[in-house]
């Protein structure tokens, strides 16, 4: 397996220096493919499948959606982080790959990947069941001052979104939770619906139509503003709690890939974030678009790096050979 | 009110040629890609998901459903015909479809699968019509306590389940469950039995491990028994046998019992159809008079879980419909389809969009249907299939298992996972070992110790919880009659016959 790679991939850098300057004027010329590493269906997929259906107003090559699942989304950062460095293999990450990157010595390193574009962030909210009898954050903290652990919260299991979520909120408001752990999103809603928690915090298109029908009741919006699909939702900061909470989703390239390539990739996916008939179709679905450049991209991992970083630690879960 | 919509989206749709030929593509394409071993619903819907961004929105729903439901009757293919389960949802069917192929009558399980698929579909989406609101209550009482308690259920019906002695199925079940706990633990993410190796993370997928202890293993079966001159692979018989409806239709209870056990467990969320199957099939195999014809060719075993994976279908769509919460893998990606579309499955598409409530309702009964005449059709060319050679064969079912492991996460970790299941199969073979348990333990091992362990937690470490909950308690009582009935039933004969006796000298 490794000879054969080594023999390939050699060949491939031989012909690459070869052919540099010719073949950096045609790039790309052939499919480019988007990593997804969680299922089909969820958010991170949409995302990827929107940008490939209209990719058309601003590619000259299709864009291929290519779902590497397993191990909390670790299989396909890796699969992309080995991919050959040509820039036709792109990935799609959020909070999960910097925290596998701290808890699972396996997992890829922050730095092997190289930010490509910041796509968006996905906000959560805080939502309680309807028999929880807790009206607004000030309540739901209350009920967590008299009674430390009063409160269940479902969330995914350690270095999901949700989970570093409720760990931000137990941190800022020095609050404990009874933090119970769900395998992803779907059974998390399900778990509050039935009334086997009683809090989440989740992102809002998976609780907006719940909200909405009286199934569920939101209690704030864990970002700086509110959010189209639950307008009457008011804010945690509208509450007077300075508290942000925020999932997020970037294109990101295997280390090595040529500057020349990297730049014209990065140019063409932010065109294709700001093209107009993307944006309605990516807000329609809940997603909030708001593009940065490359080293903005950068910038912001390296910030969400940190403050994931501190999370883990205090709650102990950096693994030993990855500590800082 | 609803009958009505219904009926005028349904009329609408048949009177539409543009309709009714996307649905027939759609029927015809789920069905191959069902067939294809590594090629699940779930992957079947995301191959064809871009094809129906540019169509309507009724009519991309239509499509998807058609190849949703086709794809799960096609999953059944593959298993009667080469022993690989198409789909998860199809792991019990070869367990007695192949063992029919190979006694020439691959025509009549083939039948039997298509006709239990169509009354098991036409009775989960009876359900999700008339009775989803309900139901949805009913599956939301179903939290950590009672889907432990299922999957003990499950567990101690399976153990009977397994051709051969219980303590062998029993052994080889347990390997099964070790299995499922390899890679992630489901609760704290920490890595277990990996050995520090990257391809162990993933986890044991249930798709590599059935394809490669069914498909790889029955080609190395025979490439074996070729040195014996014996005849390779299975059905000879390509003959058309007459084909019974009396004695399906003397098989309506098994039907019944499957399509409720797979409404039913389809409409708790995160279940799915593997689930269904596989309570579906033990259940038909403790509680049937003749448990030693499974395995061996009964038509129960094939009719059972084809109605509950197809019935399943209805299940796994009443939390989307009702609750925004997709039951499974597959309805997530029928549920992001209608996303992209701009409609959220969920409790407000009832208020705001009734119309394509019946649509979506409408476009299931259409898939039935169409599934069934393609499915039919397509039995003219399984000669063509069954008289291809058997060194052809057993070289295209080898190439199939390898892309199908592949396939299914584009992951080469699962290739090597197949490949050693395979051998893992073989070897059990030699040793007179049943291998479904080891499939079994690998489905309801990781339901049961993540639910368990999460009760747990629910009620601070306290046992009690089981105590509180009154579905978890009948289930284990239910569970304990199913231990204790081979202990019971010699009594029962004893005490029916001395009451016999008593009754002679009067």
């Amino acid at each position: 397996m490794k000879a054969p790679h080594l023999i390939i991939s050699s060949t491939l850098l031989l012909s690459l220096l070869w052919t540099a300057p010719l073949l950096a004027d045609d790039f790309p010329e052939k499919p480019i493919n988007i990593v997804v590493p969680w299922p089909t269906g969820g958010a991170y997929d949409l995302a990827a499948r929107l940008m490939a259906e209209h990719a058309s107003h601003t590619f000259s090559v299709p864009l291929v959606v290519q779902n590497v699942t397993g191990a909390a989304g670790s299989t396909g950062v890796r699969h992309v982080a080995d991919a050959t460095a040509d820039g036709y293999t792109i990935g799609v990450m959020g909070t999960h790959a910097i925290a596998q990157s701290y808890m699972n010595p396996n997992a890829t390193a922050l730095d092997d990947l190289t930010p490509l574009v910041f796509i968006g962030p996905e906000p959560a909210a805080l939502a309680v069941t309807q028999d929880a009898d807790i009206d607004d954050v000030a309540a739901y903290l209350d009920t967590l001052n008299e009674a430390p652990g009063s409160v269940i919260n479902g969330n995914d299991s350690p270095g999901g979104f949700s989970y570093i979520a409720a760990t931000m909120l137990e941190n800022q408001f020095d609050v404990e939770l009874t933090k119970i752990p769900y395998q992803g999103y779907a059974p998390t809603v399900s778990a509050l619906l039935s009334g086997e928690v009683m809090s989440a915090l989740l992102p809002i298109p998976l609780l907006a139509d719940q909200h909405a029908a009286g199934q569920l009741r939101l209690l704030g919006v864990a970002a700086q503003e509110r959010h189209p699909f639950t307008p009457e939702v008011p804010t945690f900061q509208e509450q007077g709690y300075d508290f942000i909470a925020e999932d997020f989703f970037m294109l990101y390239l295997p280390g090595d890939v040529p500057e020349e390539r990297r730049n014209k990739l990065a140019e063409m996916f932010y065109a294709l974030l700001q093209d107009a008939s993307f944006q309605e179709a990516a807000s329609d679905i809940g997603l909030m678009i708001q593009p940065r450049p490359q080293d903005e991209t950068a910038r912001y991992l390296e910030q969400r790096a940190d403050e994931v970083y501190d999370i883990l630690a205090a709650s102990g879960l950096v693994d030993d050979s990855l500590t800082r | 009110m609803l009958i009505e919509s219904f009926m005028s989206a349904l009329i609408e749709t048949l009177l539409s040629p543009w309709g009714l030929l996307l649905a027939a593509l759609g029927a015809l394409l789920g069905i191959i890609l069902g067939a294809l071993p590594g090629v699940s619903s779930t992957m079947a819907l995301a191959i064809l998901l871009p094809l129906s961004f540019s169509m309507d929105a009724h009519l991309a729903i239509l499509f998807l459903l058609c190849v949703f439901v086709a794809s799960v009757y096609g999953g059944s293919i593959s298993a009667i015909l080469i022993n690989i389960p198409g789909t998860p949802g199809a792991i019990v069917t070869q367990l007695d479809g192949h063992p029919m192929a190979k006694a020439g009558k691959a025509r009549e399980a083939l039948v039997y699968a298509l006709v239990a698929s169509t009354v098991g579909g036409a009775f989960g989406l009876g359900l999700l019509v008339m009775t989803a609101p309900l139901l949805a209550t009913v599956a939301m009482s179903f939290r950590s306590p009672e889907f432990a308690a299922v999957a003990v259920f499950g567990l101690v019906l399976l153990a009977y389940a397994s051709p051969g002695t219980t303590v062998r199925g029993l052994l080889v079940g347990a390997i099964g469950l070790i299995c499922g706990m390899v890679g992630f633990d489901t609760l704290t993410d920490v890595p277990r039995f990996t050995f520090d190796t990257r391809t162990l993370q993933g986890g044991v997928e249930l798709v590599p491990l059935c394809v490669g202890l069914f498909g790889l293993a029955e080609v190395l079966k025979h490439l074996h028994a070729s040195h014996q001159a014996a005849p390779a692979v299975s059905i000879q018989a390509t003959q058309r046998s007459q084909l019974k409806v009396r004695a399906l239709l003397k098989r309506w209870k098994s039907m019944l019992r499957g399509s409720l056990i797979g409404a039913f467990v389809g409409a708790i969320p995160a279940a799915g159809s593997a689930i269904a199957v596989a309570i579906a099939y033990a259940q038909e195999v403790r509680f049937s008079k003749h448990p030693e014809q499974f395995g061996q060719g009964a038509v129960e075993g094939v009719v059972a879980p084809e109605a509950a994976n197809s019935s399943s279908i209805g299940g796994t769509m009443i939390p989307m419909m009702t609750l925004g919460v997709p039951g499974d893998a597959i309805t997530a990606v029928l549920m992001g389809s209608l996303l992209i579309h701009g409609l959220r499955p969920g409790p407000m598409l009832f208020a705001e969009n009734p119309h394509i409530v019946s649509s979506i309702y409408a476009g299931f009964f259409i898939a039935l249907l169409l599934t069934l005449i393609i499915g039919l059709l397509l039995m003219r060319w399984l000669p063509l299939i069954l008289r291809i050679p058997s060194h052809v064969l057993l070289i295209g079912i080898a190439l199939l298992c390898v892309v199908g492991a592949y396939a299914i996460r584009n992951s080469m970790a699962d290739v090597y996972i197949m490949l050693f299941f395979g051998a893992l199969g073989y070897l059990l073979h030699l040793l007179s070992l049943p291998s479904a348990p080891l499939a079994f333990g690998l489905i309801l091992g990781p339901l049961l110790e993540e639910n368990l362990r999460r009760s747990l937690i629910l009620g601070r470490g306290s046992w009690d919880i089981f105590l509180h909950s009154p579905i978890a308690m009948s289930l284990f009582a239910l569970s304990i009659f199913a231990t204790a009935l081979p202990l019971l039933a010699p009594l029962w004969v004893r005490l029916k016959s001395d009451l016999q006796r008593m009754k002679v000298p009067f």
